[in-house]
């Protein structure tokens, strides 16, 4: 048979441990270039995802269709229990509905006397789950909104309900979320009642446990745990879920969203962040010249009418 | 013209590096996968391993690596870390080639275990050096002990469905030569 000029060679011996070696090597390289500069790797990482998007998209659809189906026909085996269920919601949401229609009648006219008008800062954009990280230690989702519908590095990410993460990593139509349940995530946050200050930090299970929580015979199980503004990335006051007393006597969190079905996910864009210049604005303001302006009489209507809407049920 | 010894070879790769593709979507897909579930086989290697054993000209070492290396990247693993450890493990399974000829399943079976526990605790071990963040020793334990069980699949997989055995005695490999 001819050999031909096959590009294919037949590597035997030391010349073949020599290019093992090389390839190994070259990999420990990238391996450690990734670990030392982050950044620029994870960019690397986000621009190549990105190319791979679209694919992504048709593949996933028909798939995820056919989950939810299957996922909806198992719920018919319940069907009967499950009307009775939604009966008895019916009932309780029709009470609801008519102190909701209530309440907004009333705050619109609040609303209208006061002259509100909400943050135009805080918007947010939506987008779709388009696949998960594909590795079971790694907690993260991808969705179909990137750098070009303005998404930036930090964003807080909810689903219908509770907080989901932030943004780590984004190319130019998608974005990656870092769930909360993942290893590297910490999220500061406010356990309600009690005030107290925590650190939220993902260890890859269902429920992440609280850190650095100041007394924790203060907390207790069922407290409401909420974003903190600290690092003024997050937004404050959204809801993440409830402290929890696991077996192991730790403090941990049943997150409010529906981490197990994320289908769409909302973005809260957050303020701009003001850099700090030099090393004594991280300490001091600077020193104001001459007298503060008087601010606080104008603002008193519009926070009284906040807590009296709240206070009404 | 192609000859037929060559369009086989070339067929067995792309069909390696098709299915290492389809898997990797299958794991990109967003059904289920949340926090605190036990983590399931990891299916690539398994793959690897059994065509390693069985045809090793079909995963030439640049294969091995593409496909490893884009894993590592679509994956959010650290990348090229777990490529290197699945380079040096392919590496040792082909140049033991005449040797795994003669195995039965069983002793393959137990070298295609005793390689992943070796590769796992090298993964951990680096990064622990480098200080990384890891899940617990449980979790990736039961992903070894997932990846020992799903491993006679993937042979039969490999060898029903694209009927590719150990070359028998007296089979010429794309050069002509006996293996």
């Amino acid at each position: 048979m001819a050999r031909g000029p096959n590009n294919d060679i037949e590597l035997t011996g030391p010349f073949r441990l020599i290019v093992v070696g090389a390839t190994v090597g070259l990999l420990v390289i990238t391996f450690l270039l990734w670990r030392i500069e982050g950044p620029r790797a994870e960019a690397l990482r986000a621009r190549i995802t990105d190319h791979i998007a679209p694919a992504l998209a048709w593949v996933s659809a028909p798939l995820t269709w056919v989950s939810d189906v299957t996922h909806d026909f198992q719920s018919y085996a319940r069907l009967y229990e499950q009307n009775q269920q939604l009966r008895e919601e019916l009932r309780q949401m029709k009470a609801w509905k008519e102190a909701a229609l209530q309440l907004e009648q009333k705050n619109a006219r609040l609303l209208d006397l006061n002259k509100v008008r909400l943050d135009p800062k805080l918007t947010h954009l939506t987008g779709v789950v388009l696949a998960d990280s594909g590795s079971p230690f790694r907690q993260s989702v991808l969705i179909n909104a990137g750098a070009r519908d303005g998404i930036r590095d930090g964003w807080a990410a909810m689903d219908g309900i509770g907080l989901v993460g932030r943004i780590a990593g984004v190319g130019e139509k998608t974005a990656r979320v870092l769930l909360l349940t993942d290893l590297s995530s910490r999220v500061p946050v406010t356990l309600q009642p009690s005030g107290q200050k925590a650190i939220l930090s993902g260890d890859n299970s269902a429920l992440p446990p609280l850190d650095f929580v100041e007394d924790p015979s203060a907390v207790a199980a069922g407290d409401l745990v909420v974003s903190a503004g600290d690092g003024g990335i997050f937004p404050a006051g959204l809801v993440v879920g409830k402290v929890v007393l696991t077996e192991d006597k730790r403090l941990r969190v049943r997150l409010e969203a529906d981490m197990a079905r994320l289908e769409f996910l909302r973005v809260l864009r957050s303020h701009e962040l003001d850099p700090i210049i030099g090393a004594g604005g991280l300490l001091a303001m600077p020193p104001i010249q001459g007298p503060p302006e008087p601010t606080a009489a104008d603002l008193g209507p519009a926070t009284a009418a906040k807590t009296e809407d709240k206070a009404n049920p | 013209m192609i000859d037929p010894v060559t369009l086989t070879l070339w067929r067995g790769r792309l069909g390696f590096a098709l299915l290492a593709a389809v898997l990797i979507f299958l794991a990109l897909l967003p059904l289920g996968g949340e926090a605190g579930r036990l983590p399931g086989p990891d299916l690539l290697l398994c793959l690897l391993f059994a065509w390693m054993m069985r045809r090793p000209d079909y995963v030439p070492l640049w294969l091995v690596v593409l496909v490893f290396l884009a894993a590592d990247i679509l994956l959010q693993r650290p990348i090229g870390l777990w490529a290197a450890l699945v380079v040096i493990a392919a590496e040792v399974l082909r140049a033991r080639t005449v040797l795994m000829r003669e195995l039965s399943f069983v002793m393959e079976w137990a070298v295609a275990a005793g390689l992943m526990l070796a590769m796992l605790v090298v993964y951990r071990t680096v990064f622990v050096l480098t200080m990384m963040p890891q899940v617990g020793l449980g979790s990736s334990l039961v992903q070894w002990l997932w990846q020992v069980v799903a491993y006679p699949a993937a042979v039969l997989f490999t060898g029903y469905m694209l009927a590719l055995r150990k070359p028998s005695l007296g089979e010429i490999d794309a050069y002509g030569r006996r293996f």
